[in-house]
């Protein structure tokens, strides 16, 4: 692994639900390093905070009174910050029996503390592409004026004229056909896998050090889809820019991660290099992780018509998160050895193996 | 033969511009063009394509949800085609769909329990007793809690909502049901306990699925033959290892070869997926003559661009070539 | 294809509530107003219907002609013939009471037909139903409702029916729109599937779950309307005659004195016009903003 880019430590994400007096746990103790050159993938079902963390990283979480705490650590040339920098000073918590009731946050104070940490860092250091290309770019706007204005804003390029050359530097890097004739159309005028190709051109182009990918290919078609996860490994090889990739689908994680992070109910459960993670060796894993791979179709059940081996049960909810390991009520692995402690003690993240990391009572105490 | 489906042809009628009454620039979308295929007693058929490409199209015009431009269908040896409503009732009972969108496919004013009484007094007359017997039966056949009985379906997973959706299928007692894309919207693991449980229901009832989806693998799992769709059309059709293994239209390869792609690391490239920049989903408005995936077909590349492919006299139609698989296009690979 | 909904951005706690719980503290506000006001006039009513009233309403006290509130136990004075003033208010309802209900009937029965039929049957009946809409739609409702009177010298119930009628287009819209959004819901394509007759569908799916709060909203507003009618003409003289009390002639009558300085006999049915018409306005508002705000988002 190279040296690390962005470190998450703890990071929690909490909103709060005014309604229901409780706190929506989006993302609970998220912890994941992302090394320079590589890709980190995470993988999770809807709901579990994939993209909160991603927001979160971005400083773009700005929906009611909510909570962030925790660390993250991005490191450039020019030195290291902390993203999440003095934050906690905007945000008062009241309590009572232990239950926190009340949320007060100085809204504005937090954006502005926000913003003044993220000037530098957002679009510039690190970029983001969506999961729905057509609502992220400007619908008024042509494709290319966007991606012209972002490099203009972001790079040193400031002419005109050379932006524009840059753009369509970039437009043809990411292979849409014909960059002159589409960087003239707008937004609408491109079909989904061309908007998504625009994104990527538009993140690209500042020359981030870090790229976010929320669910890139999530809406697209399986023909359009695979185009996308080519083109995203090869300019991985050819530009060297570290990936946060973001999807529930592992078939694509497998062709672009080097390393993975597997979350369940708002935090990370397995961690690790993807080979030892996404491969057939079930042994070292977590149960989920292990649950999770084996419940697509294998060539195995294909071939035999079998039914899937399932996960029974549903998702844990956010507002009500279990007390002890998030993943007990569904986990088919439990002993009667550690069943106390998976029922009633969160298991901490331990190293298995250098760099692969494992939150389940199974391994060690 | 539970179901026949012959030259089915659908085509939606768009009316452009700020006046309807105008009808002169009315447009036709021919979301499905001449379709034919069968379903036989107890059988799954997948029906794959992406998306837009005519699918639940396909599954409305069958359940009459939508009156057919053309073609016949005819169900358990009735034609429905052009029945009435009334005629239509009862068949109802034995024709069941369930949807592709979620929540738009309960009605959030109704309590679980009233949309599956609902469905099961559709057809008889039953005691309050009897109903609740029922829906009991029901709860179990499709492993729901009775505690979900009392809730909105806003108050339920994913997961539990898609099995209530079935739960209603069942209930009115159909044996031939359309399932447009019923894991799609569910997370991973949830997709594995519906696909399960639609295997489980067939077995114990012996239901017969038209099974729509995009995903290639559950299809391939779930179904004993798969109809390959592109605009509007049925490219290829035949037993689901087979279009799997030995596909001949350039289409189905490539959807195949994308799947194949993407589970292993180094992307195989598949002889066929060379062109890039030519992957733009067709439209039902550039006008095409003689075969749909030309602009698209790499083997039409290949070829030099064959006069036979683009010419609106010999539009390639589906011929048998042995084994039940049928495949449209002149230079099968 | 869409498979993943992306939750972030929309707060995801306002679905899953009871929009009560959820709305908007002026809405709430609204509706309690709206609902005093109802319950006023509902007791009012009854009170008025049984004659359970402090004085005769049409007893003439000439040695109290425009006596101030509160005096000789009238706590709202008498007018110029010494009526007690608050008998006369409380009586004064039963001239809007039930012919407003027949309107709001009519508007809401044929509105919804008709609604339903331009709805659930497009084509002819349709562009029927839209001519007939935009016919009634393009008169100003008092000048026809002026000419109604100067050609037919009808009572009260007569021109109720006219208000009525022109207050259909705009209920026969809503439902029209509500329907054709419906149609395309798969629920409503669900219960075809299962075999459910039109009839039912329409009855139940449509109108009995998701119509109910528009109507309750439009019978609110409606009574507004036919409050507001119902004064203007007896002000103008056209409705309800002296000596049965409507708010409307009481405020005419009491006019003349209101600059001799005695305010009352005019001032108190002015108010309660006021207050009244506001009260079913803001419910309907108020539920129009908690019930169909809330489900349109
Ligand atoms: N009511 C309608 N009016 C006009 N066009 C329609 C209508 N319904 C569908 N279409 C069009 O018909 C085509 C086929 O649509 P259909 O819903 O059958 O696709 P599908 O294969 O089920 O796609 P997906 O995988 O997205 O569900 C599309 O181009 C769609 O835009
Ligand atoms: N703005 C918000 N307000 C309240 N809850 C939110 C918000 N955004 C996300 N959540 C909740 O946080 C959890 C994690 O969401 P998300 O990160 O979007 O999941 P995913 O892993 O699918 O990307 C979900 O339960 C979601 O409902
Ligand atoms: S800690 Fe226990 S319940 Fe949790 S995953 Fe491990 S074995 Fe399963
Ligand atoms: S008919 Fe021609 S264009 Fe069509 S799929 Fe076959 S080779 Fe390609
Ligand atoms: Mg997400
Ligand atoms: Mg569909």
């Amino acid at each position: 692994m190279g040296a690390p880019l962005l470190e998450i430590e703890n990071l929690r994400t909490y909103f709060h639900s005014r309604s229901k007096r409780a706190f929506i746990r989006a993302v609970d103790g998220v912890t994941m390093v992302i090394a320079r050159g590589e890709t980190l993938s995470v993988v999770g079902e809807s709901g579990s905070g994939k993209s909160v963390t991603a927001l979160s990283i971005m400083g773009l979480l700005d929906a009611g009174p909510g909570v962030i705490s925790g660390k993250i650590t991005f490191r450039t040339d020019g030195g290291e910050r902390n993203l999440l920098h003095d934050l906690e000073h905007y945000v008062t918590l009241g309590e009572q029996d232990g239950r926190i009731m009340e949320v007060s946050k100085d809204e504005a104070g937090w954006r502005k503390q926000v913003e003044r940490i993220m000037a530098e860092v957002r679009g510039k250091e690190i970029a983001m592409i969506f999961q729905n290309p057509k609502s992220a770019l400007n619908p008024f706007v042509t494709v290319g004026h966007q991606i012209t204005e972002a490099i203009r804003l972001h790079t040193p390029t400031k002419h005109p004229r050379e932006a524009k050359e840059r753009s369509l530097y970039w437009l043809e890097r990411v292979k849409m056909d014909s960059p002159r004739l589409r960087f003239d159309n707008y937004p609408y005028g491109l079909s989904g896998g061309m908007c998504q190709r625009a994104m990527i051109a538009m993140a690209l182009s500042s020359e981030p050090a870090l790229l976010i990918a929320d669910e890139p290919t999530t809406g697209l078609d399986a023909t359009i889809q695979s185009t996308i996860v080519g083109l995203l490994a090869e300019l991985k090889s050819e530009l060297g820019i570290a990936t946060l990739l973001i999807s529930h689908d592992i078939r694509v994680v497998s062709r672009l991660a080097d390393d993975v992070a597997v979350m369940y109910g708002g935090t990370v459960v397995e961690y690790g290099p993807a080979p030892e993670i996404l491969g057939a060796r079930f042994g070292l894993k977590h149960p989920y992780t292990a649950a999770l791979l084996a419940s697509r179709p294998s060539a195995q059940n294909v071939e035999e018509k079998g039914g899937l081996p399932a996960i029974e049960g549903e998702v844990p909810d956010p507002i009500d998160v279990p007390r002890g390991c998030r993943f007990y009520a569904r986990c088919n692995r439990v002993t009667e050895d550690i069943r106390d402690a998976c029922a009633r003690h969160e298991p901490a993240l331990k190293e298995l193996t250098p760099g692969h990391h494992v939150r389940c009572w199974l391994y060690g105490d | 033969m539970i179901l026949e489906v012959t030259n089915l042809r659908k085509h939606y009628r768009q009316r452009a511009g700020i006046f309807p009454a105008l009808r002169s620039r009315e447009r036709f979308i021919p979301a499905v063009d001449g379709v034919s295929f069968c379903l036989e007693e107890h059988e799954t058929v997948g029906l794959v394509g992406e998306s837009g490409c005519g699918k639940t199209t396909i599954g409305r015009a069958i359940l009459r949800l939508t009156p057919a431009t053309s073609g016949r269908i005819v169900f358990d040896g009735h034609d429905i085609t052009a029945m009435s409503a009334r005629e239509l009732r009862p068949l109802r009972s034995q024709m069941q769909m369930i949807f592709q969108d979620l929540d738009a496919a309960l009605n959030p004013k109704m309590r679980v329990r009233a949309i599956l009484a609902e469905a099961i007094t559709t057809h008889h007359r039953l005691s309050d007793g009897e109903v609740a017997r029922r829906i009991g039966e029901l709860l179990e056949q499709v492993n729901l809690k009775a505690s979900k009985l009392s809730n909105f379906p806003r108050e339920l997973a994913g997961g539990e909502k898609r099995r209530v959706g079935i739960a209603r299928a069942l209930a009115v007692g159909a044996h031939f049901i359309v399932a447009d894309e019923p894991t799609s919207a569910l997370d991973v693991s949830i997709q594995a306990q519906v696909v399960n449980l639609l295997r489980d229901l067939q077995r114990q009832l012996g239901l017969s699925y038209l099974f729509i989806s995009h995903d290639l693998e559950v299809v391939q799992l779930i179904s004993r033959r798969v109809a390959v769709m592109y605009l509007g059309k049925i490219v290829e059709m035949g037993l689901a290892d087979r279009i799997a293994r030995a596909a001949r239209h350039p289409y189905t390869h490539l959807l195949w070869s994308a799947l194949v792609e993407g589970q292993s690391k180094e992307a195989s490239h598949a002889p066929l997926n060379t062109r890039t920049g030519a992957w733009e989903p067709f439209d039902f408005e550039r006008p095409v003559s003689g075969c749909r995936f030309a602009p698209r077909c790499p083997v039409y590349e290949a070829r030099g661009r064959p006069a036979v492919c683009t010419d609106a006299a010999t539009e390639p139609q589906l011929h048998d070539i042995g084994g039940r698989h049928y495949v449209a296009g002149h230079f099968p690979v | 294809m869409k498979r993943y909904s992306q939750t972030t951005g929309e707060v995801g706690e306002s679905s899953d509530l009871s929009p009560w719980k959820t709305a908007d503290a002026l809405d709430l506000v609204y509706v309690g107003y709206g609902l005093l006001i109802v319950v006023l006039v509902l007791v009012s009513y009854v009170l008025g219907a049984f004659t359970w009233l402090p004085y005769d309403p049409e007893q003439i006290r000439v040695d109290l002609l425009n006596a101030p509130p509160g005096s000789a136990g009238h706590l709202l004075g008498t007018d110029f013939l010494g009526r007690d003033i608050l008998s006369r208010l409380i009586v004064g309802i039963q001239a809007y009471f039930l012919p407003g209900l027949l309107a709001i009937v009519i508007s809401l029965l044929l509105g919804t037909t008709l609604g339903a039929l331009a709805g659930y049957r497009s084509g002819e009946v349709e562009t029927l139903v839209t001519y007939f809409n935009n016919l009634v739609d393009s008169f100003p409702r008092l000048v026809l409702i002026l000419l109604v009177i100067a050609a037919f010298k009808p009572g009260i119930y007569y021109i109720m029916v006219v208000v009525g009628v022109t207050g259909v287009p705009a209920v026969a819209s809503l439902i029209a729109g509500k329907i054709e959004f419906l149609a395309q819901k798969n629920f409503i394509e669900a219960a075809h599937v299962l075999g459910l007759p039109s009839r039912v569908i329409l009855l139940k799916h449509i109108l009995w779950h998701h119509c109910m709060p528009l109507l309750v909203i439009q019978a609110t507003i409606g009574m507004g309307e036919a409050i507001l009618i119902e004064t203007s003409l007896s002000y103008l003289g056209f409705g309800v005659q002296e000596p049965t009390p409507s708010w409307g002639n009481m405020v005419q009558a009491g006019a003349n004195y209101f600059f001799q300085g005695k305010f009352w006999p005019s001032t108190a049915p002015a108010l309660s016009i006021l207050f009244t018409i506001l009260g079913f306005h803001l419910l309907g508002d108020g539920l129009n903003g908690i019930l169909e705000g809330s489900a349109g988002k």
